[in-house]
């Protein structure tokens, strides 16, 4: 097993590094010090190299394979073609309800999570005292274990429990949130919005990172607080603003662990909160349809490529490289 | 032209090489050991459960191993949340355990030929599983053969509160009581906003119930669906509408507002309730509560009829020593094994001989006077559940059509009509 190892380790060097030569550049020889070189760093790059083939991009060609076949994981799978699609996208009811409530969530969640993150940012990066203690104070909630969260919210969502006291007091009936199909997912999103901390205190090193001087130029030109906001520090920091939009939208369209604890049963009530992933979750580990989930996860990954692939080509008119000329 | 075609063998090699890595990958997933035929033989088991399941598995292990010295088993304690998944990983890589529990999921295996039949295996050790087991002898079968032997079995009991039946002046519980008996019951011990009669019947095993007494049927005779005949509509709607219209027992709401996964057992340990429909379990956390209590068999609505719990155990089909096998579980089912199930107050064991001995009536470990008669009296009218390969499929149908209607009350033929659609969608019958 360890000569197997090793040989397939040498050959995927030796192939490697043959090709990375290019094709339409005649090829150069190597000296020998850039061949022992490349040697190095095939042999460093190697554990990610396996790792990836073997437990990323192996089992993701495996799965559009399962994703063509019906597939129960105990007899052999069966080829059925583009079956699973036709059915997810014409036949399921739940598929669709549960792609209506991603699409809810996720263009609801990742806005609202990215205003709180500025929103505490920009308080933060005003010098007030005991800042560090509020910088703490702000993360904190992305550290506690999300199962813990998820009880603790059970708790403040009750009917009567303290967000529907703190209504009350407003003169407003609070809904019974994870009861009541229309507003479990809000709830959701109040959950999600728990974490804006992780945003804040990278937006605030970027605040941090945003040269003194803009300012002081501002301030001699007569721009208030809002103005120099807008003008410099929104702009400067859009960078990490357009990150965490990519990592929010991913992850949220992604979301299992707030639906999988939160409701019962999972999804409820009558899939009012159903996600995708909790959806194929279901698909295949409780009703043992592996072919139907994969084709489910190559649907979700084509939706998240395309809000990926929007959000980037819309960035060039909003977000501002300092290298960048324009 | 030359440096092509080496750059194709070398892209072939790599494939290859990049193959050999899975081979590898997979050569490793699958090293079970193959123990000769002859001479002693370990068996592998898994259950699922925590430090008491497993100190009770093993002590009937032990019993087992002590009794001959041909065969050996290996537990394997997995918890109950992973059960499902880890089995069925081991059972599609080519290695599936020679014993498995099995409880509703049962048919999940057996219609995909993953465990084996038992019927020869029984006949050729003169098992009779109807005079060991009762009604409950033959719940694991699937398409005329019996595909697991019980092992734990306790029906659903009603415990009541013994302190708020005599404040409120009411008859204890009995299996003669009918639905009216019930909810009479229910409305005078309840107490608006504070203390409710019943618990409530949102949970299958507790509606079903009902259902089953009114002459219903979740799944005909032939296999197909029938969750909206008028039985099962009228028996859901009175278990609804005691939350929603007789407000004997909490909603989901109120539930809500006792606590982070509130139900019908913290409820009634709570002092809550006075009346919760569930199963063994809830005994061993009452042991020690602060107020009187006992526990009752079911009672009825036109006919008698209860749900029961329970798992039995399995054969996989990559058992090597299926005869081995049968033999440990013919074993483990007997009356000296089954003892320790109660010895440790894990559960109901589904032996009958041990449901009716003095171990089981009058338990060590009982600190106050249980009525556990309640189970051996039950066990004459479980109904069979009907545990189709689908039943996962099935429970979430339930689930996606009538949270709200639990949650907020509204009308059983509806929802049952919605159910059923769906069923019909899912459900092929086996015959």
């Amino acid at each position: 097993m360890a000569v197997d190892l090793g040989e397939a380790l040498g050959t995927v060097r030796a192939t490697r590094s043959h090709r990375a030569g290019g094709r339409r550049v005649p090829r150069q020889k190597l000296t020998r010090r850039r061949k022992v070189e490349a040697r190095w760093f095939w042999l460093f790059i190697s554990p990610w190299l396996i790792g990836f083939v073997g437990f990323l991009l192996g089992p993701m060609v495996a799965s559009v394979y399962i994703s063509l076949t019906e597939w129960d994981s105990f007899t052999p799978p069966t080829f059925v073609g583009g079956d699973n699609y036709v059915r997810a996208l014409t036949e399921d009811p739940v598929f669709w309800q549960a792609l209506r409530n991603t699409f809810f969530y996720a263009l609801v969640s990742v806005p609202v999570g990215l205003v709180i993150g500025v929103w505490l940012a920009n308080l933060l990066n005003k010098q007030v005292r005991g800042r560090k203690l509020f910088r703490t104070m702000i993360y904190l909630p992305t550290l506690v274990p999300m199962v813990a969260t998820a009880m603790v919210f059970k708790m403040v969502l009750a009917p009567s429990g303290p967000l529907n006291d703190l209504l009350g007091l407003v003169g407003i009936t609070g809904p019974n949130w994870l009861l009541d199909p229309t507003w479990v997912k809000p709830a959701l999103v109040v959950l999600s919005a728990w974490g804006a901390g992780g945003a804040t205190v990278l937006l605030l090193s970027a605040m941090n990172g945003v040269p003194k001087e803009f300012y002081e130029a501002a301030e001699i030109d007569g721009a208030g607080p809002v103005r120099q906001f807008w003008s410099i520090t929104f702009p400067q920091i859009t960078p990490i603003i357009f990150f965490n939009l990519i990592m929010g939208l991913i992850g949220a369209f992604q979301v299992f662990g707030q639906v999988y604890i939160l409701t019962k049963p999972v999804g409820g009530p009558d899939n009012a909160s159903m996600m995708m992933v909790p959806l194929l979750f279901r698909e295949a580990f409780s009703f043992y349809q592996f072919g139907y989930a994969s084709a489910i996860a190559w649907l979700l990954f084509v939706v998240i490529i395309a809000f990926t692939i929007v959000a980037f080509r819309t960035s060039r008119r909003w977000v501002f490289y300092e290298t960048e000329v324009r | 032209m030359g440096t092509t075609r080496s750059r194709v063998r070398r892209t072939g090699t790599a494939a290859i090489a990049a193959l050999s890595t899975l081979a590898m990958v997979a050569a490793c997933g699958s090293g079970g050991g193959d123990a000769a035929a002859d001479g002693p033989v370990t068996l592998t088991m898994t259950v699922w459960g925590g430090d008491v399941d497993k100190k009770s598995y093993q002590e009937r292990i032990d019993l087992f191993e002590a009794s001959q010295d041909e065969i050996s088993i290996k537990l394997q304690l997995i918890p109950g949340d992973k059960y499902e998944q880890k089995v069925q990983t081991m059972i599609a890589g080519g290695d599936g355990p020679d014993i498995m529990q099995v409880a509703e999921g049962v048919n999940v295996y057996s219609s995909k030929k993953q465990i084996i039949p038992l019927d020869d295996l029984a006949a050729d050790a003169g098992l009779d599983l109807e005079e060991r087991f009762g009604p409950v002898g033959t719940l694991y079968s699937y398409d005329g053969s019996v595909y697991a032997v019980p092992d734990r079995s306790g029906a659903m009991i009603v415990y009541y509160n013994k302190d708020m039946f005599d404040a409120a002046g009411v008859e204890y519980p009995s299996a003669d009581w009918t639905w009216e008996d019930a909810q009479t019951a229910m409305e005078q011990l309840t107490v608006p906003g504070e203390q409710w009669g019943y618990a409530g019947a949102g949970w299958w095993a507790q509606w079903w119930s009902f259902a089953y007494q009114n002459g219903g049927r979740i799944i005909d005779e032939d296999g197909l669906p029938a969750a909206n005949s008028p039985e099962v509509v009228e028996a859901l709607q009175w278990a609804n509408d005691l939350t929603h219209v007789h407000h004997v027992a909490p909603t989901a709401a109120e539930y809500a507002d006792m606590g982070p996964d509130m139900g019908g057992d913290p409820a009634f340990a709570a002092q809550k309730v006075a009346m919760n429909t569930t199963g063994f379990w809830a005994i061993n956390s009452l042991l020690e509560a602060d107020f009187e209590w006992d526990i009752a068999p079911l009672w009825q609505g036109g006919e008698q009829a209860v749900s029961a719990f329970g798992s039995g155990l399995a054969i996989s089909r990559d058992s090597k020593h299926a005869e081995q096998a049968f033999e440990a579980i013919d074993f483990l089912t007997d009356a000296e094994a089954q003892a320790v199930i109660i010895k440790n107050a894990q559960d109901v064991p589904a032996n009958l001989e041990v449901q009716a001995s003095e171990e089981f009536l009058k338990p060590a470990w009982a600190t106050r006077e249980v009525n556990m008669g309640a189970f051996g009296e039950s066990s004459a009218f479980v109904f069979t559940s009907p545990l189709i390969p689908e039943w996962n499929q099935m429970q979430a149908a339930f689930d996606d059509s009538l949270s709200t209607f639990w949650n907020e009350g509204g009308d059983a033929k509806t929802q049952l009509d919605a159910v059923q659609q769906k069923l019909e969608a899912v459900i092929k019958p086996a015959r």
